[in-house]
């Protein structure tokens, strides 16, 4: 059945540069629309068909089932809560939307620690999916969104440039700029952007992490593996390499998914602004994954904080804050998967913003420290230096070192 | 700035690049690379040399130059003065090639090999086995994808035949090793099913060898490993002026327990004090490996259907494993001695006569360079049997296939005399 899905070759994502030929040569009839002043919807539509089923065609095609079957599943969600909230505005409904709709990505998660396997409900790009519809059910109750059908929806959910891996966007912000054709102006002002953020991409993600996610950061697992279950100094070399590779592949894609967007007359929202040079974890969190960490942000840490302040739950302020950096890296450690190491990870993020808030406050109340460049630079070299090791945890690698049992060569 | 201008200050510069680039790579360049190149890419053990073209098909139809193709893994890596390079440097006629690192098994060099057929034709090879090769999935997609680039995979595809069982194996495993994505994968799928590429296809597959053979030919000589100014021509002085094997062999015995003096395993210093001094948990560490039952054998057996293919006369060697250290591992040598009773039934069975079993020679003293690696004497007795194979005429092999050997069958049947007799009798006449 459907091996002729299976026989055509699979383009994931912006993996090859030839990739971005394919890509770019489709989409120039929609950038000449736009400068004219035309949004070509069902040309649109089909571009981002053909290229979002080269993602999932070829042997991952049960992912391409799964894909379809969850954005219906969200669609009906989504779009039936938008309609009840038209009428009532009930809790219990709100929450009973909102679990329906991590449902499947809970399933997911939890599967592999379950039964031992991956669920067939999984597909690439499905946590960012599950951000889209949950932030579009939350921004429903709060009656931010007005304007609502189920082809708005899927279009918002599927938009082709950032299906896979993001950057997460918001409902409202992409319906603003998806109804309206920019100004020949402003679109020659997003290509202006555009160009220059694809060939950034490709310096980082086809030439630097080249020599990180190939060369560096293997060699150094491989080293360290050798000593194995032992720390070594290549373990170390293992945490630079990786924080290289992560941040240089992660970056590159996304500046490709947003020059991409921008070049469909989308302003998908940039994901990184210069992380490694924050200055503490919190500005940090400002500059890494910012769609991502801003959702969070949004709405676990702000929904926590308002409804524990109304509630009175806390009697102290700090505590309060304390106890909600917590809860949100603790469930964005959860979301990347349920193991030991990426719950460490978000445990580490979450002390790390509660002791660096309690720093901030100690030092205001009995140092008198100026700020200087050495200071900016010994608080960035920490800020640096945390990061790295939280991406070690974060890895995987040391579950290999100490936990799989060596087979084989 | 009017819209004109700034559409042109946004793609101008890109357009122009593009152009440059394209007439750069649309440029056919001939590789001509000076003989102290080819010396250099023959014991480089360079990725580089091993998954692109131009160096090695120059090298090979060098008719002055002599070099032999010599396939294997990681033990080419294993340089000391005894070492096949620097022995024919020193009293050989011919120069070996040497293409061989850690996990360049079966496959990779299938690919290698296809992209020099023409230079192989009826000429000699050596062809180094590991049973270490034979795990139970066979070659790891990483390796594989190391050392086989798109540009071998496109040769493979562009003389693949979807009637010929060999290829249709091949192809089903190309399909998996590349992780299933692209073009290469499609085609190759498509091979697997027994179907023709469509005239599209070739001409894709046509037009990308030819961009890759341009940048082959510009690049591929740069980012050489100067292997030979370091471990090659100066050990080469190392040797005595005339050959003599006796004298030689005694020679590799007394340096190898010099340099091996700081442990009782016969081990390199070097590799002991780095790999083995502080490692824990050797102990019983090997004691479940098995190499009877993988994919590999079968992998084995497209490389010999492309060595009778381009009718090359090879001589094959068995790599031996160090004792002392197997006994603290618990490798189960029986298994090991079945392993290579398994590979030389193969051999034989299909006319490949030519081979040297060392499985057994690997508590000989100075018969390893470590743990899994011949070296020294080993090295020594090694060039002693292929060097008159290699510098005289030999008569025409004649290579008889069969296919029973790609089955799962047998790579999964243990090769007890028994059931070796027994698969004899049903496949093979």
């Amino acid at each position: 059945m459907l091996t002729w899905m299976q026989d055509l070759p699979n383009f994931t994502a912006y993996g090859t540069p030839t990739y971005f030929i394919y890509l770019l040569v489709a989409l120039l009839p929609l950038g000449i629309g736009l400068y004219f002043g035309k949004r070509f919807s069902w040309y649109e539509a089909l571009v981002s068909f053909v290229f979002i089923f080269l993602m999932f065609d070829g042997q991952s095609y049960q992912q391409a089932f799964s894909l379809v079957a969850y954005i219906i599943y969200q669609t009906v969600i989504v779009i039936s809560y938008f309609h009840y909230r038209q009428k009532q505005n009930a809790s219990a409904i709100f929450y009973l939307a909102v679990f329906l709709s991590l449902l499947p990505i809970i399933i997911v998660k939890f599967s592999p620690a379950m039964v031992g396997h991956n669920s067939l409900l999984g597909f690439l790009g499905i946590s960012y999916l599950t951000f889209r519809a949950a932030g579009t059910i939350i921004e429903t109750r709060d009656g931010v969104v007005k304007d609502l059908n189920w082809w708005k929806f899927v279009r918002f959910m599927a938009f082709m440039p950032t299906i896979t891996s993001g950057p997460i966007d918001r409902y409202r912000r992409f319906a603003k700029d998806y109804q309206q054709v920019p100004s020949r102006e402003k679109y020659l002002d997003l290509v202006a952007k555009a160009v220059p953020y694809l060939f950034i991409g490709f310096v980082y993600e086809f030439v630097i992490d080249y020599f990180f996610g190939q060369l560096w950061y293997p060699f150094m697992v491989k080293q360290a593996l050798l000593s194995a279950p032992h720390l070594s100094w290549w373990v170390v070399g293992v945490a630079y390499t990786y924080a290289g590779h992560l941040y240089f592949n992660f970056a590159g894609y996304s500046f490709f998914a947003v020059a991409i967007s921008y070049l469909m007359g989308v302003q998908t929202p940039i994901n990184f602004n210069k992380p490694f040079l924050a200055k503490n974890i919190k500005e940090f969190w400002n500059r890494w994954h910012m769609t991502l960490s801003f959702w969070f942000r949004d709405y676990i840490f702000m929904r926590f904080v308002f409804m524990a302040t109304k509630k009175k739950w806390f009697k102290n302020r700090n505590v309060l804050s304390s106890v909600a950096y917590m809860l949100n890296m603790m469930v964005m450690g959860f979301w990347h998967g349920v193991t030991w190491y990426y719950i460490l990870y978000g445990f580490m993020h979450g002390l790390a913003l509660v002791v660096n808030d309690w720093w901030l406050r100690y030092k205001r109340k009995h140092f008198k420290i100026k700020s200087t460049k050495w200071t900016k630079f010994v608080a960035g070299f920490i800020t640096f230096n945390f990061v790295v090791l939280s991406f070690l945890v974060f890895c995987g690698f040391l579950d290999k070192l100490w936990f799989v049992v060596p087979g084989h060569h | 700035m009017t819209n004109k201008q700034k559409l042109w200050s946004i793609f101008g510069p890109v357009l122009i690049a593009a152009g440059l680039a394209l007439v750069v790579f649309a440029i056919p360049w001939k590789s001509n690379n000076s003989p102290a190149t080819l010396q250099k890419a023959a014991v480089s053990l360079s990725p580089n040399v091993f998954k692109n073209r131009a160096i090695k098909v120059q090298a090979l139809a060098d008719k002055k130059a002599n070099y032999v193709p010599f396939f294997g893994s990681s033990e080419f890596n294993r340089m000391d003065r005894y070492y096949p390079a620097t022995m024919a440097a020193k009293y050989h006629h011919y120069r070996p090639f040497m293409f061989g690192s850690r996990g360049t098994q079966s496959l990779p060099q299938l690919f290698n090999m296809t992209m020099m057929a023409p230079q192989m034709k009826n000429k000699k090879a050596v062809f180094v086995i590991s049973p270490q090769w034979f795990v139970k999935k066979g070659v790891m997609p990483d390796a594989f994808r190391y050392y086989n680039g798109t540009y071998a995979n496109l040769v493979w595809l562009a003389q693949a035949n979807p009637k010929s069982p060999y290829d249709r194996y091949t192809a089903k495993r190309l399909g998996e090793l590349t992780s299933d994505s692209g073009t290469v994968a499609s085609y190759a799928y498509k091979i697997e099913r027994g179907e023709q590429l469509n005239a599209f296809e070739r001409a894709n597959i046509k037009v990308r060898i030819a961009l890759l053979a341009h940048e082959d030919n510009l690049f591929s000589g740069f980012f050489l490993k100067d292997n030979y100014q370091k471990r090659i021509q100066p050990r080469e002085k190392l040797l005595p002026k005339r050959y003599d094997y006796d004298r030689l062999y005694a020679q590799a015995v007394k340096a190898h327990a010099k340099a091996t003096n700081n442990n009782d395993l016969g081990v390199l210093n070097s590799f002991y004090d780095q790999r083995i001094k502080h490692a824990k948990h050797i102990a019983g560490s090997q004691k479940h490996f098995s190499y009877l039952k993988s994919p590999e054998y079968a992998d084995l057996q497209v490389v010999l259907n492309q060595l009778k293919k381009t009718n090359t006369n090879v001589v094959f060697m068995i790599t031996p494993v160090n004792t002392k250290w197997e006994q603290k591992t618990g490798l189960d040598m029986q298994m090991y001695y079945q392993t290579a009773k398994k590979i030389k039934f193969q051999l034989q069975a299909q006319g490949f006569n030519h081979i040297i079993d060392y499985s057994h020679a690997g508590s000989k003293p100075g018969f390893m360079n470590d743990t899994i690696h011949i070296g020294w004497a080993g090295w020594v007795d090694f060039d002693h049997r292929i060097a008159p194979f290699l510098d005289n005429p030999q008569p025409a092999p004649h290579y008889h296939m069969n296919e029973a050997f790609l089955s799962t069958e047998w790579q999964n049947l243990t090769p007890t005399a028994t059931n070796l007799q027994q698969f004899k009798a049903q496949h093979l006449k």
